[in-house]
C-alpha cells in the first residue's frame, strides 16, 4: 500500500472485528517484546511518531509519518517480527489513514469499538500505552494531540450518551444491585458459601470498589479438604476471612449480602432459617444472591420482609437489558464522536509544521 | 398572564415546577448537554420564586399570612415543601428528589388551582377581620403549615423509597429503578425528616397552646382535637420507628398515610373562631381554616 495524500496519520491494527481469539493471540506483541518492537518501529524510512496499543482485545500500532513512508515497510516488519504470513497479516488487520485513524481512535477511547460496549477499562489502557510511549519518546505532536482529544472525546461520550449506562458483567450488576439497596458498597459485609466462578467474578467486582468486610465458607472445609477449589484459597485471594461452612448459618444475621455459589442438589438457606436471621436485623435489608444450579436459597426468602433474593437468571436479564439500552446508543455516539474526529482531523491538517 | 395576578403566577409556578418533573424523568433516560444538564433544578427554583411572589401579594391582600382558604394552604404547603428540598439540598443530595417534589408540586398545585371553590376569596366579604391578629398565633400557624411540608417531603421520600423497593422486588432494570438512590439511603432521610418535622409540629403546638390558655375562645374543639391526633400520631410513628418496630415498607406507608390524613384534616379543623364567627357569619359556609 502506497501513502495516500492524507496519510500522515496511520493505524495497522487488529481486534475481535477482524480476528478471532487465537488469531489475535497469534497477533498479539508479548510484553517482554514490547521495547524491541518499539526499536524496529522508530527504524522505519519515512516513520516520525509511533504509538503500540497491546491489550488481550487489540493490538494496534497508530503512527505519523512523512511522505518517504511506505506502508509496506510496516507490514513487513510486523509480519517479520511475529513471525506471520503477510498474506494473513493482511487479511486479520485493518489499516487506517487521515480522518480514519481519529474517528477510530476516539471511537476506541470511548468503547463503542470494544467487545462489551461502553466499558471503561479500554481508557485506562489507552492511557497507558500513551504514557508508555510518550517515556519512550515515540509520540510527538500529531500523536499527542491525537490522544489527548481522544481521552477528551471519551470522557464526553461517556457523559453526553447513554453508551456506559447500566452495568453487563455479573459481579458489576451485582454491585450495582448492592448500591442500590445499601448506598456504599464498600460499607458492605459480604459472604461467599462457595467458591464457584461466579462467586470470583462478584468478589473481584466488590473488592475493586473497596470493600473489606468479606467472608468466604464452602461446605469443602468440613468434607472434602482436597477439593480443587477450596474457600480458604479464595479468600486469601481476596484479603478476606474465611468461616466455617457449620457457623454459617447462625451467623447469617451478621452479613449484608450473601452470594450462595455451590453445587449442592438442596437447598443451603431456608426461608425458615432467614426469617430467624431477619429477627436479628429488623431494619436493616439482606440481599440474598442465588448463583447455583439447582438452587441453594428456597425460593420462600423472597417473600421475608426486607430481604432481596435474586438468582442468576435474574441477573443474567438485566445484564443482557443494559447491553441491549446501550448498543441503541452506540450509532448516536458513533455520529457525534465522528463530527468531532472530523474537527480534529481538519485542524490537524491545517497545522504546518505537520506533514498534509 | 399578568405577573402581578396571584392565581397567573401561581399557574406559572405550577408550569414550572411540571417542566422540571417531565425534564427530570426525561434526563434519567437520556443525556442532556452541559448547558441543560441543570434545567430540572433552575425550574425549581423559577417556580419557587413566582410561587413567593403570589403568596407574598395575597398576604398584602389578606394582610397577613395567607393561610384562609384550601388553595392558599395548598399553595404554603408546597411552599414550604420546596423549601424543605432546597434545604436538604444544601447537605445532602439525593437523587432525584427534586424531580419527585417537582411531582407532588405539580399535582397539589393543579388541584388547589383547578378547583375554583377553595379559593374563595374571603378578605373581600363584608366586616372581614384578619385570621391572625395576634403575631403569635400567626408564627404557630405558619411553624405547624412549614411542618406540614416537611412530612410532605416525608411522603415524597417514602414514595422513592416504595418505587426502589418495587423495582427491586420486580429484579428488572426498570424505568426508574437504577436511577432512585438506595432503598437505606431513603429510609435514613424518612427518619431524619420525621424527627424534624415532628420537632417543627411540637413547636408550633407549644405556641398554639400558650395562645389557647390565654384565649381559648379562639381555639374550637375539634381543631384541638384534630391537631392533637395527627402530632401524637407523628411522635408515635417516629417512635415505632426508633424503636424498630415499624421500618421499611411498612414505615413509608405509614409515613404517605399520615401525609394523607394530615391533608383531609386541613378540611376537617376550622380555624374559624368562636369570635370570627360571632363577627362574621356569613363566612361560616367557606370553613376558614388555620391548619
Amino acid at each position: 500500500m502506497s501513502k495516500q495524500p492524507d496519510s500522515s496519520l496511520f493505524l495497522l491494527g487488529t481486534s475481535h472485528q477482524v480476528a478471532n481469539l487465537n488469531e489475535r493471540e497469534s497477533i498479539a506483541l508479548p510484553n517482554s517484546s514490547i521495547d524491541s518492537f518499539y526499536n524496529g518501529l522508530n527504524a522505519l524510512p519515512g516513520l516520525q511518531e509511533c504509538l503500540v496499543l497491546n491489550t488481550c482485545n487489540r493490538t494496534e500500532i497508530y503512527g505519523s509519518a512523512d511522505a518517504t513512508f511506505q506502508f509496506e515497510s510496516l507490514l513487513q516488519y510486523f509480519a517479520n517480527f511475529r513471525e506471520l504470513g503477510l498474506e494473513f497479516l493482511a487479511e486479520k488487520t485493518y489499516q487506517r489513514t487521515g480522518a480514519e485513524v481519529v474517528r477510530h481512535v476516539f471511537e476506541v477511547a470511548s468503547g463503542i469499538d470494544s467487545q462489551m460496549v461502553g466499558e471503561t477499562e479500554i481508557l485506562g489502557q489507552l492511557k497507558k500505552a500513551y504514557d508508555e510511549a510518550c517515556e519512550r519518546g515515540a509520540t510527538g505532536k500529531a500523536l499527542n494531540r491525537l490522544f489527548q482529544k481522544s481521552f477528551q472525546a471519551a470522557k464526553w461520550a461517556r457523559t453526553n450518551t447513554g453508551i456506559s449506562k447500566g452495568q453487563v458483567n455479573l459481579g458489576n450488576v451485582l454491585c450495582e444491585l448492592a448500591r442500590r439497596i445499601f448506598g456504599q458498597v464498600d460499607q458492605c459485609r459480604l459472604l461467599v458459601v462457595g467458591a464457584g466462578e461466579v462467586a470470583e467474578s462478584a468478589l473481584e467486582a466488590f473488592k475493586s470498589r473497596g470493600s473489606e468486610a468479606i467472608t468466604v465458607t464452602g461446605r469443602t472445609f468440613d468434607w472434602c479438604p482436597l477439593s480443587r477449589r477450596k474457600p480458604d484459597e479464595l479468600a486469601q485471594k481476596f484479603d478476606g476471612f474465611t468461616l466455617a461452612y457449620s457457623k454459617f448459618h447462625e451467623s447469617l444475621h451478621l452479613f449484608d449480602v450473601v452470594l450462595a455459589s455451590t453445587a449442592s442438589s438442596q437447598a443451603l438457606l431456608t426461608q425458615y432459617q432467614v426469617v430467624q436471621a431477619m429477627k436479628k436485623r429488623p431494619s436493616k435489608p439482606l440481599f440474598l444472591i442465588d448463583a447455583s444450579v439447582p438452587r441453594n436459597v428456597e425460593e420462600g426468602a423472597a417473600g421475608v420482609d426486607n430481604v432481596y433474593l435474586y438468582n442468576m437468571d435474574d441477573v443474567s436479564a438485566i445484564a443482557n437489558e443494559n447491553l441491549q439500552s446501550r448498543l441503541a446508543e452506540v450509532e448516536k455516539c458513533r455520529h457525534a464522536l465522528s463530527k468531532r474526529a472530523l474537527r480534529l482531523w481538519e485542524q490537524i491538517r491545517a497545522q504546518p509544521s505537520l506533514p498534509s | 398572564m399578568n405577573l402581578n395576578d396571584v392565581r397567573d403566577l401561581l399557574w406559572l409556578a405550577t408550569a414550572c415546577y411540571g417542566a422540571s418533573f417531565v425534564l427530570g424523568m426525561v434526563k434519567t433516560r437520556h443525556s442532556f448537554s452541559p448547558f441543560f444538564r441543570e434545567s430540572p433544578f433552575v425550574l425549581i427554583l423559577a417556580g419557587f420564586f413566582l410561587q413567593t411572589r403570589a403568596l407574598y401579594f395575597r398576604g398584602l391582600e389578606v394582610h397577613g399570612c395567607p393561610l384562609g382558604n384550601g388553595m392558599e394552604r395548598a399553595q404554603f404547603i408546597i411552599w414550604s415543601l420546596i423549601v424543605a428540598f432546597l434545604l436538604l439540598r444544601l447537605v445532602w443530595r439525593i437523587n432525584l428528589l427534586g424531580t419527585f417534589c417537582a411531582g407532588a408540586s405539580l399535582l397539589l398545585g393543579a388541584l388547589s388551582l383547578g378547583l375554583r371553590k377553595w379559593d374563595a376569596p374571603y378578605w373581600t366579604a363584608t366586616g372581614y377581620v384578619r385570621l391572625f391578629k395576634d403575631p403569635w398565633i400567626e408564627l404557630h400557624a405558619s411553624i405547624a403549615i412549614f411542618s406540614y411540608g416537611l412530612f410532605c417531603l416525608l411522603a415524597v421520600v417514602s414514595l422513592m423509597y416504595l418505587s426502589q423497593r418495587q423495582a427491586l422486588l420486580s429484579r428488572k432494570p426498570g424505568f426508574l429503578g437504577p436511577y432512585l438512590p438506595p432503598i437505606q439511603e431513603l429510609e435514613v432521610a424518612a427518619i431524619r425528616l420525621l424527627a424534624v418535622g415532628v420537632a417543627f409540629l411540637t413547636l408550633s403546638m407549644v405556641v398554639g397552646t400558650m395562645h389557647w390558655t390565654r384565649h381559648p375562645e379562639f381555639v374550637s374543639g375539634s381543631k384541638l382535637t384534630v391537631t392533637t391526633a395527627l402530632w401524637v400520631g407523628y411522635l408515635f410513628l417516629l417512635g415505632m420507628r426508633l424503636s424498630n418496630r415499624l421500618y421499611g415498607s411498612r414505615f413509608a406507608k405509614w409515613s404517605i398515610g399520615l401525609f394523607a390524613l394530615a391533608l383531609l384534616s386541613l378540611s376537617i379543623v376550622s380555624s374559624k373562631s368562636k369570635k370570627q364567627a360571632f363577627y362574621n357569619p356569613s363566612l361560616a359556609p367557606l370553613a376558614l381554616v388555620v391548619r
